[in-house]
């Protein structure tokens, strides 16, 4: 009798407490949707309020740029940030997108140049003549040559401001460097030798993930780099694919040629990083920015050396420029305009460069940023190095297509890495499709 | 009367779902501008022209991959769980804790779990890798191989839904007669003769429940493909709704996405009339 | 151990039985099946089922540098420092009582649509009752990517941003339940309607009074499957909130995949923290849970 009685009981419970959780959202949604609407205001009682849509939702990503933009507002307490994370910049950018449809974007926003460019084309941001007073404002040109670059459009107008930039470094394990008699390789051709040297046991040279369509990842960006260190990048500066010229069809046989040899792994999640820190690899190629995360996988078992890339056929130091800029969004009212203009300049300040790089990996984008951290560059001499890659590095063309066609990339590097698809071939199939990719995006 | 108690149903799906539904049919005939509609372009059915007649991936190969998927969790899944319900069907402590284990993963959020699970696959450092590693077996390299990528993403979801579908069967079988088992048993039929001629032709009004909303959520998932493979690698996880939300939403051809979304409606709808009218036609002729 | 609903149930059902946990140990002529192989298969598989669920628990208490041998992977190391370190990301307390309201008040309210138009759908008869019916299932099959842009414009027209109403409203009517609310109705004899109709009831006391308790279990199964939707949901709280004050427990979970290295051990402890009230809730309840669901599949044949 008893059993039949609980499940009554048991529902009461359920719809007691469904009832009580209701009350209390009534309570907490009226004072959560009045909270919302005061910040609603774009500026009131002199005080502007401007809103930051980035993707620092983690570690000492969020936490540094949490305490500089604290440091500005109390620099400037009539200006009042609110910062609105994002988890990757693939929701960043969707939401971008719906906020602009909404007619409710964001003042600023952290932009990819190829979005920044489809956003020009529909003129929903502003170029920074309209709220610096010029094109290129005092601030331009204290940037790294590579990075002044960077922030225009092929219209040749700046549409952007540098805020997270980062070139690829190797990171590796200098103690198993030491332990076969190698040095840090500074030619693409050593790091194949030492790779090879090295593997077997379990141990293998590199781990790496070409990403995917939606977004390419450090194998494909190791693809770009070999390519562009054999004397022709994937994409020319104007936008239009090379995927198959020899220096390409070049860095996939590279590739393959240590993969046949044991040396090369493919995974996904950062496999490099993982198998860096589990001693089952000896490099990784990575984000400058990844620093952090390369730091805690290594957790201090052995010495972790940092390079930049190798050179190619050519000699010349090349290198893949990553990371973002800032864009001010159309629609901002003069006065956030303004504070949002004061914003960006805080954060490409020197002094701003000097700790967030520090706290994060980026790298800073100015020179005038360096003596500033003594203290890092004594722990991480790599750092001038690095950093001196901004100078030639050089980010992807800005149009709209080449983000597609770079997802044909990744598609040849599986293509050849796994079904064992002859590098030439899977690059001509991948530069036909990109070659459709920039006419249809060229029609837009 | 009628139309007053569906009201706050319709109220809400014509505003959330049918009307954005036309808007999307509207948009799919556009070069659509999502930022700054002004600047869209009607262009017709081009749209549904260039999605058949697209190479990376064709529209086929990712039909394909969509009918792939959804085959194995129809057939899979129903037969899995229909194994397990048969298993589990009676009561008992450790039968009851048995049943539990099974529907717990349905329980967990997808995108919790099938980031572990990509975890799993780890070719370097996850379990199956591991233990496959252990037993000196060949290791297929999972979501990085061509081959095996579909296969584990199936398996993932398998694991993920197939606690419900066996709870429905366990039902099925709680309400058929007992007294026609029996007289089946009385005739000297075997366990396999009785399921086959007895309880399983009970069992289908379940059964056809169970396959239409499998094949209706199985030919719309996405967050597992999201989370675990990206569509990767070479296509061989992409799906007509992983490639709807590319287009849609990673590269934001709003208009092109529009289409696909029509076109995979118009398959989903396909299918579930083909499934209930095969269904009808089974159950009128037995 | 049995979850028998009272005899008066019972009787108004008679094509449907109770659930099969609650079913007596079958005729005796089952038995020779033989009772311990389909004992151990039955562990064995829900060993398998669990293991991924071990698997998190281990690769919480790892740190980020394991080696790759079988025993680093299957044994805890006991590293709790990833979950302060998980715990300290993100305001879960908040996001958790957020999660909590939301789904609930999505179940409130999906109910509440779902049973008004089931029981319209089931056992009224008016004009367009079939096309009305037929766009109500057609809905299901609309995939909803394409959904989430427009829908965010209608979310900032009607001032629905970055509140609860945005992750409620939407979700507030179920296919899946109003096909079910249905199923059960059509399911009941007629006559117990007709008699109430005699009686002067109203329509709306009629549902309330006579039809709820009859559909429980359908109520139970529309609860959980509207609550998992809710708890599932991912890209819809990113695009339309931005500020914790109304953000899920999902939001919390992104927070460590950053963009440039991924903190595992960290992630599997926020995992767990987070799944583990859900699946404690689950098996608190599961008995109402399984049986609702049993009890649906047989509403389905009605």
């Amino acid at each position: 009798m008893t059993s039949s009685r609980l499940p009554h009981a048991g529902y009461r419970r359920i719809a007691g407490s469904a009832l009580a959780a209701v009350t209390v959202l009534a309570a907490v949604a009226g004072c959560s949707s009045s909270g919302s609407k005061s910040t609603d205001a774009g500026s009131s009682g002199g005080t502007t309020t401007i809103s930051f849509m980035q993707i620092m939702i983690n570690g000492s990503q969020k936490s540094t740029l949490v305490k500089l933009t604290n440091d500005f507002e109390t620099a400037n307490p009539n200006i009042k940030v609110n910062l609105e994370y994002q988890p990757d910049y693939g929701t960043l950018h969707a939401k971008e997108t719906a906020a602009i449809a909404a007619h409710n974007a964001p003042t600023i926003g952290q932009v990819y140049e190829p979005w920044a460019a489809q956003f020009a084309n529909s003129q929903v941001i502003l170029p920074v003549s309209q709220y610096a007073g010029s094109d290129k404002p005092d601030q331009f040109n204290t940037f790294y040559a590579g990075v002044q670059k960077d922030l225009a459009l092929p219209d040749g107008k700046n549409w952007m401001w540098p805020f997270n930039k980062s070139v690829q470094v190797i990171y590796s394990n200098s103690d198993l460097l030491k332990a076969k008699g190698l040095t840090a390789p500074t030619t693409w051709e050593q790091f194949a030798t030492a790779a090879k040297a090295v593997s077997g046991n379990g141990v293998t040279g590199i781990a790496i993930d070409p990403g995917t369509t939606a977004s390419p990842a450090s194998g494909t960006l190791m693809f770009q780099a070999l390519a562009a260190s054999n004397g022709t990048p994937d994409f020319a500066p104007d936008g239009t694919p090379q995927l198959n010229s020899p220096a390409a069809v070049q860095a996939l046989s590279y590739l393959v040629d240590l993969k046949k040899a044991g040396a090369l792994q493919v995974g996904t999640n950062y496999p490099g990083e993982a198998a860096l820190g589990a001693q089952k690899g000896l490099f990784d190629l990575s984000s400058a920015a990844g620093y952090y995360y390369e730091n805690q996988a290594v957790g201090g078992k052995f010495a972790m050396g940092t390079a930049v890339l190798p050179t190619g056929s050519t000699g010349q130091p090349t290198n893949i420029m990553s990371g973002t800029n800032l864009v001010e969004f159309a629609g901002a009212s003069k006065a956030q305009q303004a504070a949002g203009w004061k914003y960006m300049q805080f954060l490409a300040s020197a002094s701003s460069q000097a700790e967030w790089a520090s706290q994060t990996g980026y790298l800073p984008v100015t020179a005038a940023a360096l003596p500033l951290m003594s203290d890092f560059i004594a722990k991480n001499p790599y750092l001038p190095t690095a950093v001196g890659a901004l100078a030639y590095a050089v980010a992807e063309p800005p149009y709209s297509w080449v983000a597609k066609a770079e997802g044909e990339e990744v598609v040849a590097l599986q293509a050849a890495l796994d079904t064992g698809t002859d590098p030439a071939t899977a690059l001509n199939t991948a530069q036909t499709a990109a070659l459709a990719d920039q006419k249809a995006g060229a029609a837009q | 009367m009628g139309w007053l108690y569906t009201a706050p149903a319709l109220l809400i799906f014509s505003v959330f779902i049918i009307g954005p539904t036309a808007y999307t049919f509207y948009v799919s005939l556009f070069h659509w501008n999502a930022l700054n509609t002004a600047k869209s372009k009607y262009i017709g059915l081009a749209n549904y022209r260039s999605l058949f007649g697209s190479t990376a991936p064709s529209f086929l190969s990712s039909a394909w991959h969509s009918l792939y998927f959804s085959g194995a969790m129809v057939i899979g899944g129903t037969a899995l769980s229909l194994a397990f319900a048969l298993l589990l069907q009676r009561g008992g402590r450790l039968l009851g804790a048995a049943r539990v284990a099974i529907f717990a993963p349905h329980a967990t959020p997808v995108v919790a779990t099938s980031l572990a699970w990509v975890w799993i696959f780890n070719p370097q450092f996850g379990l199956a890798d591991t233990l496959l590693r252990a037993a000196h077996l060949g290791q297929p390299g999972w979501l990085q191989s061509t081959t095996w990528a579909m296969p584990s993403v199936i398996v993932y979801s398998l694991w993920h839904e197939v606690g419900f579908t066996v709870v429905l069967f366990l039902g099925g079988l709680a309400v058929i007669s007992p007294e026609l088992s029996e007289a089946a048993r009385v005739d000297g039929a075997n366990g396999w003769q009785e399921f086959w001629h007895v309880t399983w032709p009970q069992l289908r009004p379940v059964t056809l429940f169970v396959v239409i909303i499998t094949s209706i959520s199985s030919l719309q998932a996405f967050t597992q493909f999201y989370e675990m493979s990206q569509g990767g690698p070479v296509y061989a996880t992409t799906t007509l709704s992983y490639l709807l939300y590319q287009e849609a939403f990673v590269f934001f051809d709003t208009g092109y996405g529009a289409a696909l979304a029509i076109v995979l409606f118009a398959v989903t709808a396909a299918f579930t009339l083909l499934q209930r009218r095969t269904g009808d036609r089974i159950s009128r002729s037995s | 151990m049995t979850a028998l609903p009272s005899e008066v149930r019972r009787r108004g059902l008679p094509r449907r039985r109770t659930g099969g946990a609650a079913r007596p140990a079958g005729p005796a002529g089952r038995a020779r099946h033989g009772r311990l192989p389909v004992r151990i298969v039955a562990v064995l598989a829900g060993l398998l089922f669990l293991l991924p669920f071990y698997y998190v628990v281990v690769t919480s208490l790892n740190s980020a540098s394991v080696s790759a041998s079988v025993s680093d992977i299957l044994l805890p190391h006991w590293q709790w420092a990833n979950y302060s370190r998980a715990w300290a990301a993100a305001p879960w307390p908040r996001l958790f009582l957020n999660t909590l309201l939301i789904a609930s008040a999505t179940v409130l309210l999906a109910l509440a649509t779902s049973l008004l138009a089931g029981f319209a759908f089931g056992v009224m008869r008016f004009r367009g009752r079939g096309l009305l019916f037929g766009l109500v299932m057609s809905v299901l099959m609309i995939p909803g990517t394409v959904l989430i842009i427009p829908d965010y414009i209608i979310a900032n027209d009607i001032n629905w941003l970055d509140t609860y109403w945005i992750q409620i409203v939407p979700w507030g009517a179920s296919v899946f339940g109003i096909f079910l609310v249905r199923q059960f109705f059509m399911g009941l004899p007629q006559e117990i309607f007709d008699a109430a109709e005699l009686d002067g009831a109203g329509r709306l006391r009629m549902l309330w009074s006579i039809g709820i308790p009859l559909v429980r279990p359908a109520i139970v199964i529309i609860s959980l499957n509207v609550f998992l939707a809710s708890w599932n949901s991912f890209l819809w709280p990113f695009i339309m909130t931005s500020s914790p004050d109304v953000q899920p427990v999902e939001v919390g979970l992104a927070a460590f995949a950053g963009a440039n290295g991924v903190d595992f051990p960290a992630l599997s402890a926020a995992v767990v923290f987070t799944t583990a009230p859900i699946l404690l809730f689950f098996l608190f309840l599961q008995r109402h849970f399984i049986t609702g669901a049993m009890s649906t599949a047989g509403g389905v044949r009605g």
